[in-house]
């Protein structure tokens, strides 16, 4: 780990907030490594925002240390020229409009309204950036958030529930988008209390209940975890098998075009295939699915 | 600093809030300088104290211009936008500063509308009324400086007032039950004490001579105080507390 530490982008040690007697987020810790996209995963209440929340400054840890960049954020020099954040889809002023709720920022960091406008673009809000916030979509706060977010070109970028209110075509602009900023090196931390919206995003995981850290993994190893396998129908069976064979992943045949995979996450399969240029006509996961085993991970310890 | 004080001024230019409490101002001292400045007899309007209870209706402005400062910071806390500003300024202090400054400046602008009305109105009413102009100079120019002094430090009061309670509700209830009861009533029973309160601080301050207020001076001063001490307040609560 400490031969690391300088290349990590987030670092939490121990990261503990009480609030009175109540125990918000328990000795937390974690990495994040460049170029990375995360899942920080956890039902509502578990101690996500809290955590985010300290991560950037907003509240003071009871005890342990947040950096970023090597460095408690609150220290960077204007930080959001490195950091990008969505906090949550409310933060504005509902009678000012788009393009001022940016230009209001963005002279805090003395960048120019040019950058307004690019990052209303980039967010395909332009058209709306004129009008007052309060006749604005759920979807289009968070584009607007979202375009906050990117006024500063960061290196990383950080979400709290981004997904909530946007429509499928939403949420997958979404996942497009967070692709490609982190093929360039860059690092995501997206925060969501349902796994299936942030699973064919992530690379890994960290699943927190109850303020505690339960697991950390990559998505393939939760999703080896699962157990569970994928059923696929397709025409060109042995041609998908030779393709699953060379990433190690076990598979059977059931009959002429059926095909059980197993250890493997439907998403993985179906991305595999497309690559193989292999035609898919049934693609089911089996067994208990990436949502069961996180159901299970968050639940309330029975009495 | 100066960039985070640029976008303060923008951010009180760009809402709505700003005009209405404009618009309000001009309404209030429009009314108040054309009744009193027409419809007081004239025998009523010849003193140099008389006049300058008229020429000073401007500075109310000094209520608008800390209601400004108010809203500046509760529009934040309001609606969550205090977390993109910590955000990209997370050293809260350079915030705080910022707002301090602007609510200075917008001070300064309200001071120079209303006393420009205030004061135009009444000397308008005065010359078309033949009452001869009874102030010299001297007590002309620590009139408009006074008021105009005022009604800015109101403005860097309000945001510090604003910062301190954070509610937007309570800070202007709290604004207006402390500035036109409370300290109206602690006057007129324990002026000794009440002479040294901020807006009977400001009356000193342009020049009012009503009995047990403080020399201008000193009630330049007073208010000067309450600012800092109200700003002091506002950085060192801030940089303490969490923001949710």
């Amino acid at each position: 780990m400490t031969t690391t530490t300088s290349t990590q982008v987030v670092i939490a040690d121990s990261l503990t907030k009480r609030f009175g007697s109540v125990l918000a987020v328990d000795s937390l810790s974690f990495a994040l490594a460049p170029g990375t996209i995360t899942g920080f995963l956890g039902p509502n209440g578990a101690g996500k925002t809290t955590t985010l929340r300290m991560l950037l400054g907003l509240a003071k840890p009871s005890s342990g240390t947040a950096s970023i960049f090597g460095r408690p954020y609150p220290e960077l020099a204007r930080p959001a020229l490195r950091v990008g954040t969505v906090l949550e889809a409310a933060d504005f002023h509902p009678g000012r409009t788009g393009r001022d709720h940016l230009r209001m920022l963005s002279r805090a960091v003395s960048l120019p309204d040019a950058r307004v406008d690019e990052v209303l673009r980039l967010v395909e809000l332009d058209a709306a950036a004129g009008r007052r916030v309060k006749g604005y979509s759920l979807g289009m706060r968070q584009r607007l958030g979202l375009a906050a977010a990117l006024l500063g070109d960061p290196e990383l970028l950080i979400l709290d529930e981004p997904a909530n209110g946007l429509d499928p075509e939403g949420v997958r602009w979404l996942r497009d988008f967070l692709r490609a900023f982190a093929t360039g090196g860059r690092t995501v931390l997206i925060s969501s209390h349902v796994l299936a919206e942030v699973a064919q995003t992530v690379d890994q995981v960290l699943i927190i209940n109850r303020g505690r850290l339960v697991v950390e993994s990559s998505l393939e190893q939760l999703t080896a975890r699962v157990g569970g396998s994928v059923r696929v129908r397709t025409p060109e069976r042995a041609k998908l098998q030779q393709a699953l064979q060379q990433e190690r992943i076990e598979s059977t045949a059931v009959n002429e075009q059926g095909l059980l995979v197993h250890g493997a996450s439907s998403e993985k399969v179906g991305d595999l295939a497309f690559e193989a240029g292999v035609p898919i006509h049934e693609l089911v996961a089996e067994g208990s699915s990436l949502e069961d085993v996180f159901l299970e991970l968050t639940a309330e310890p029975q009495p | 600093m100066i960039a985070q004080t640029r976008a303060e001024l923008l951010k009180i230019r760009t809402t709505r809030t700003t005009a209405g409490i404009v618009l309000g101002m001009v309404a209030l001292i429009l009314l108040f300088s054309l009744l009193s400045g027409l419809l007081t007899k004239a025998p009523n309007l010849t003193s140099t104290e008389d006049q300058r209870g008229l020429l000073s209706v401007g500075s109310l402005a000094g209520v608008f211009s800390a209601l400004a400062g108010i809203m500046l910071v509760t529009n934040e806390y309001r609606h969550g936008t205090i977390r993109p500003t910590f955000l990209f300024t997370p050293r809260r202090s350079q915030v705080i500063e910022a707002k301090l400054a602007s609510g200075l400046l917008a001070g300064i602008a309200f001071g120079v509308v209303g006393e420009g009305l205030g004061f135009a109105i009444g000397y308008a009413c005065l010359a078309s009324r033949g009452i001869d102009y009874a102030l010299n100079s001297g007590q002309t120019t620590l009139l408009l400086v006074g008021t105009l002094a005022g009604v800015a430090l109101w403005g860097a009061l309000g945001v510090g007032i604003g910062t301190v309670v954070r509610n937007q509700v309570g800070s202007i209830i709290g604004l207006l039950a402390w500035g036109f009861i409370a300290e109206n009533l602690l006057f007129a029973f324990v002026p000794s004490i009440g002479r040294f309160a901020p807006a009977h601080a400001s009356d000193a301050l342009i020049g009012l001579t009503t009995t047990h207020l403080l020399p201008a001076a000193a009630g330049g001063a007073i208010l000067l105080a309450w600012t800092i001490a109200f700003a002091l307040t506002a950085v060192t609560l801030t940089a303490h507390r969490d923001v949710t």
